[in-house]
């Protein structure tokens, strides 16, 4: 292994991980000391073209409080057929199918190179995907329109034997029967009245007469593959639902002067909740939900329908001036537990210009593993292709989405798992590895993930629980084992299995390797997450003071300084990017709401808290490559001083993409130099970065802005307001004519927070 | 090819809305990726250089080479500095896809319009022989969807690469390759919904529908068709169907229908009763 750079690319390849530290300190006091965490970025369907699932039931420890999956760090007699458990240490023998097992002959799940194993496991009959349209029709004709058109062209690309479903809402809720046979009906309910799932479920006809004996009991799968009405098959019924769709009206009821129109989002969504739970429990389903504004009557309702009463703004927030945010919160979360109990998941398509009730409503994805996607209108390429992008598929023609994961965690005796944070809900499961103290959504050994993408992360956190006078023996090695069930787009039942260990180390005598096993991009994002967490529930000055004394403690923990002395200060390689990620998360908009609604707030936090590492890490802190005269585009500081007339700016946010075109570069290009054959380069110079913003924009879930401006431009803010500001209007002259781009600002710069940090780090008092 | 091309998004509705990449091209990102934007550089203080504001991201890249072109002059503008003075190396440069990416809309191939009666003859021909095994009532779905094709077709409201690619979907459904055809389908339905909403589901359900035909229905029905048209030589394993045939087969359409035994006894259903909806408001 030639460095440590390598071991983390290698096994975040192999195995979807990035651990924080890739040595563990060996006892619960040193681990505290270390300040971040012992903790790991799992992504548990990273995609593996190389890794062909095996058709056989995985071989679990038969310990009944164990039950960890054989892996490659089992110890195993050949002889005599037995293997130990390395989490357990129980003595299993294997079963008869692996009678002719030896060191020869060996199953892929010993070998090393599967620590990440997946088993296609047969677990009663295939059950077909479901996907349940929720369609708001109170909108504009042209983004109805496109919305028609958007959903017509999914039943091209949803698998032929899905089951789809269409309940469309306005001030009313209609549920259509979709049948093969001609005439189209629909069951319409009011958006006022608050039902029980039974109601629901009795209303559409969805219990099995008495006859069965049982009354009312809802009705099995198979039943219902076939009876329901409302969920059929695509190859079935997509002529007469192209019709329908081809035909949706927008809602027919007056919207008076100075009103807003009546939604019954809450209803709407309960009923969808409702039918899912009362025919296909347990199957993988996604309810999506398209609103052009916010649920305005019901449960549910986050805004009146008078228009001169505003959408409630942060400021409202704080003064405790929202008058329906908390019940309708209330409201919405009840629903999204019940869809993630039933392994459920529920989209969200808002397209609005105003606010539509995100921050009240992002539960519903945030716990089932949803997407949410925001913007202005339907009837953009944002919407449409963000979309498409949903029924994505793989090298192998397979959707990348996958349903029902539940992911347990199995841990060796000196840890234990405190929590994690991601789109995920505990399945409260206690078992001997779970920690007493919680780290994100912990007292699990096990969580549901309702809908996974091969991108879908989960931030876990662990505890050394080893006590400071019994050191692990040189040598000995920790171990994690997460074992993800799942259902495949395909319909299969699927098991991934990925084993990981690392070397325990004293943190006495071996604080340098730790130290350089530090893994800071991964460190970034884990602790991110956390702030992230906490400021769901926390004042936001609370969540920087919290982030600030880690960072500090950190710093004092492995920089190296003369006391009281802030320029002797340095940090090793493995933390020199650290301190900088934490400078752009204070200012970012996961943790700082100035500037942004609290729709727009939860919709960054959600994708923040389910993307991997590298794109969570844009987030963090945007990337910017600068493209010139002077030599191949290149990785620029994100600071004002690399905002240089000469050079034009490509910077990836994630959310937006924006290609800032430098003062003499502007004007070239306003000359036309690029259309005149002696200038070509200039012509090449231009293309380069948006050949490669292209690259961004045809992999990116969801879909950027995309911003291309100049010095100058209006838009230019985007920029501006990401970069370090080193110069400002304060320190401009004082500073002569450097070269940058001053931002009018009164931020704290870098420079200014790293002379700070130095100055506590190396402070004797502190 | 016109499969790959990209378009500006709707800046009039959404904000600075991204632009729209057609189907071929999403589907085929165009190979390996060439530059991956993920590098970061550290900040100059913590890697013991002098602290100060506003230092050059890093020294080397700064620099200003002697080729500076410079700031431009009061009153007028230094060009770039032309071709000859960077080396060639120097730059990335656009990869071949990178042209054809660009290309829009517009740039269509020089070949000229199909023809309808080619394109049209060739569905009605796979749902000829559809009609033996599949409802009638989706039979006629089918053909509804295939007229109002015809329509738009006449009328002028299908732009050319439409017409392009129905002509290829049609060729692929000749040779029964259902999954070529189904692409070409899906492609449609992604970049010109606006134009194929309405109809082309029902050209995706004869895709479907002629690859769960038993392949001797199939055959029989090729043979049926041949028998009829007389002119082709009735050896099975030669394809049925060559261009110069083509027209005919719209007349001998009404032929084969007869020949069909049409044991489904389903009432047709009409325009007016399907759109009727029938609402149950089972809360009052």
């Amino acid at each position: 292994m030639a460095t440590y750079q390598d071991f983390i690319q290698q096994n975040e390849d192999r195995d979807g991980v990035r651990c924080s530290w890739n040595l563990w300190p060996s006892s619960r006091l040193e681990a505290t000391r270390l300040v971040v965490p012992v903790s790991c970025l799992f992504t548990p369907l990273k995609e593996r073209p190389d890794l062909p699932p095996v058709q056989y039931e995985p071989v679990l420890c038969s310990r009944a409080s164990c039950k960890a999956v054989l892996n490659p760090l089992c110890q195993v007699d050949f002889r005599a057929k037995i293997w130990a458990c390395n989490f357990c240490f129980q003595r299993n023998p294997f079963p008869p199918s692996y009678a002719g097992i030896s060191e020869v002959n060996q199953p892929a799940e010993l070998m090393p190179q599967f620590s990440t194993i997946e088993y296609i496991v047969q677990r009663g009959p295939p059950t077909p995907l479901v996907f349940l349209y929720v369609v708001d029709t109170c909108l504009e004709e042209e983004d109805l329109q496109a919305l028609r058109e958007s959903l017509q062209m999914s039943l091209s690309l949803l698998p032929p034997n899905a089951l789809v479903g269409l309940i469309t809402f306005g001030r009313m809720i209609q549920v259509h029967e979709l049948s093969c046979e001609g005439i189209a009906k629909s069951y319409v309910f009011r958006g006022t009245k608050e039902l029980t799932p039974k109601q629901i479920q009795e209303m559409l006809g969805l219990m099995k007469p008495a006859a069965s004996g049982q009354q009312g009991r809802p009705l099995a799968p198979q039943d219902a593959a076939t009876s329901c009405r409302f969920l059929q098959p695509v190859h079935k019924v997509d002529m007469n639902l192209t019709d329908l769709l081809g035909e949706l009206q927008r809602d027919p009821w007056p919207v008076p002067q100075g009103k807003r129109p009546l939604r019954s989002t809450g209803i709407a969504l309960s009923i969808a909740v409702g039918l899912l739970e009362g025919t296909f429990p347990n199957t993988g389903a996604r309810v999506m939900l398209f609103m052009g504004g916010p649920p305005t009557q019901g449960p549910g309702m986050v805004v009146g329908d008078e228009l001169k009463t505003p959408i409630r703004s942060w400021h409202d927030i704080q003064k405790d001036n929202a008058r329906h945010m908390k019940k309708a919160i209330k409201y919405y979360e009840a629903l999204a537990n019940r869809a993630a109990v039933n392994g459920h998941s529920i989209d969200i398509y808002a397209f609005a210009l105003d606010q539509t009730g995100l921050l009240e409503m992002k539960c519903l994805s945030n716990l089932t593993g949803g997407h949410i996607v925001m913007g202005d209108s339907f009837n953009t390429s944002l919407f449409k292709q963000t979309f498409q992008r949903v029924f994505s598929k793989d090298y192998n023609g397979e959707f990348h989405m996958a349903f029902g994961g539940v992911l347990e965690v199995k841990t060796s005796r000196e840890l234990k798992v405190a929590g994690a944070i991601g789109p995920c809900v505990s399945l409260n499961s206690k078992g001997p590895c779970v920690s007493e103290n919680e780290l994100g959504v912990g007292g699990t050994c096990q969580w549901k993930i309702c809908s996974l993408s091969p991108s879908t992360t989960l931030a876990l956190y662990f505890e050394v629980v080893n006590q400071h006078n019994s050191p692990i023996p040189q040598g000995g090695r920790g171990a994690i084992q997460f074992v993800t069930q799942y259902q495949h787009s395909n319909t299969q039942r699927r098991i991934r299995v990925t084993t990981i260990a690392r070397n325990w180390a004293d943190a006495q005598s071996q604080i340098q390797h730790i130290e350089s096993s530090f893994d800071q991009e991964a460190a970034a994002v884990l602790m991110a997450r956390l702030g992230v967490f906490r400021a769901e529930s926390e004042e936001g000055p609370d969540v920087l003071r919290w982030l600030d004394r880690q960072l500090i403690r950190l710093c004092q923990k492995f920089g190296q300084f003369n006391k009281d002395d802030p320029n002797s200060f340095r940090l090793s390689e493995s933390l020199s990017l650290y301190p900088q990620f934490m400078f752009h998360l204070r200012r970012s908009p996961f943790l700082q709401v100035f500037n942004n609604s609290p729709d727009e707030s939860s919709y960054y936090r959600h994708h923040f808290l389910c993307q991997d590492l590298t794109q969570s890490l844009i987030m963090i802190q945007p990337i910017l490559y600068s493209y010139s005269f002077f030599g191949p585009p290149e990785p620029v500081l994100l600071d004002s001083s690399s905002i240089l007339p000469d050079r034009i700016l490509l910077m990836d946010t994630f959310f937006q993409l924006v290609i800032y075109h430098g003062e003499t570069i502007a004007q070239w290009r306003k000359a036309g130099y690029q259309d005149m054959p002696e200038y070509e380069n200039f012509k090449q110079l231009l293309q380069a970065p948006l050949d490669d913003a292209q690259e961004i924009l045809q992999t990116r879930f969801p879909m950027p802005r995309y911003i291309d401006t100049e010095h100058g431009g209006s838009q230019a803010r985007f920029l501006l307001s990401k970069v370090n500001p080193s110069q400002t209007h304060n320190n401009l002259y004082a500073w002569g004519q450097e070269a940058g781009a001053p931002i009018l600002t009164d931020d704290v710069s870098l420079q200014v927070f790293m002379d700070h940090l130095k100055k506590l780090a190396v402070s004797s008092s502190a | 090819m016109d499969n790959f091309y990209i378009k500006p998004g709707n800046q009039e509705r959404g904000w600075n809305d991204p632009p729209q990449f057609s189907y071929g091209l999403q589907t085929n990102p165009g190979g390996t990726k060439r530059n991956i934007l993920n590098k970061r550089v550290p900040p100059p203080q913590l890697t013991g250089q002098s602290p100060g504001p506003g230092l050059p991201p890093s020294s080397a890249a700064s620099s200003v080479p002697p080729s500076n072109p410079g700031p431009p002059p009061v009153g007028g503008l230094t060009p770039p500095p032309p071709k000859s003075r960077i080396s060639s190396g120097g730059l990335s440069t656009g990869s071949p896809l990178s042209t054809s990416k660009t290309q829009t809309n517009s740039s269509v191939p020089a070949e000229n319009e199909p023809e309808l009666d080619e394109v049209q003859a060739l569905l009605l021909w796979s749902l000829a022989a559809c009609r033996q095994s599949v409802k009638k009532q989706v039979c006629d779905d089918v053909e509804r969807r295939l007229k109002l094709f015809e329509e738009m077709w006449k009328s002028g409201k299908l732009s050319l690469p439409v017409k392009c690619r129905m002509k290829g979907l049609s060729q692929e459904l000749k040779n029964k390759k259902w999954d070529a055809a189904d692409e070409i389908h899906r492609a449609l339905m992604v970049d010109y919904v606006n134009e194929v909403s309405q109809w082309m589901v029902g050209v995706k359900r004869l895709i479907a529908e002629t690859r769960n035909l038993s392949p001797e229905l199939f055959q029989t029905e090729d043979t049926i068709l041949m028998q009829v048209e007389k002119d082709l030589p009735q050896t099975e394993d030669v394809q049925p169907q060559t261009e110069d045939v083509q027209p005919q087969t719209e007349d001998v359409q009404p032929q084969t229908e007869d020949v069909q035994p049409q044991t489904e006894d389903v009432q047709p259903q009409t325009e007016e009763t399907a759109q009727s909806d029938i609402s149950t408001d089972p809360v009052q």
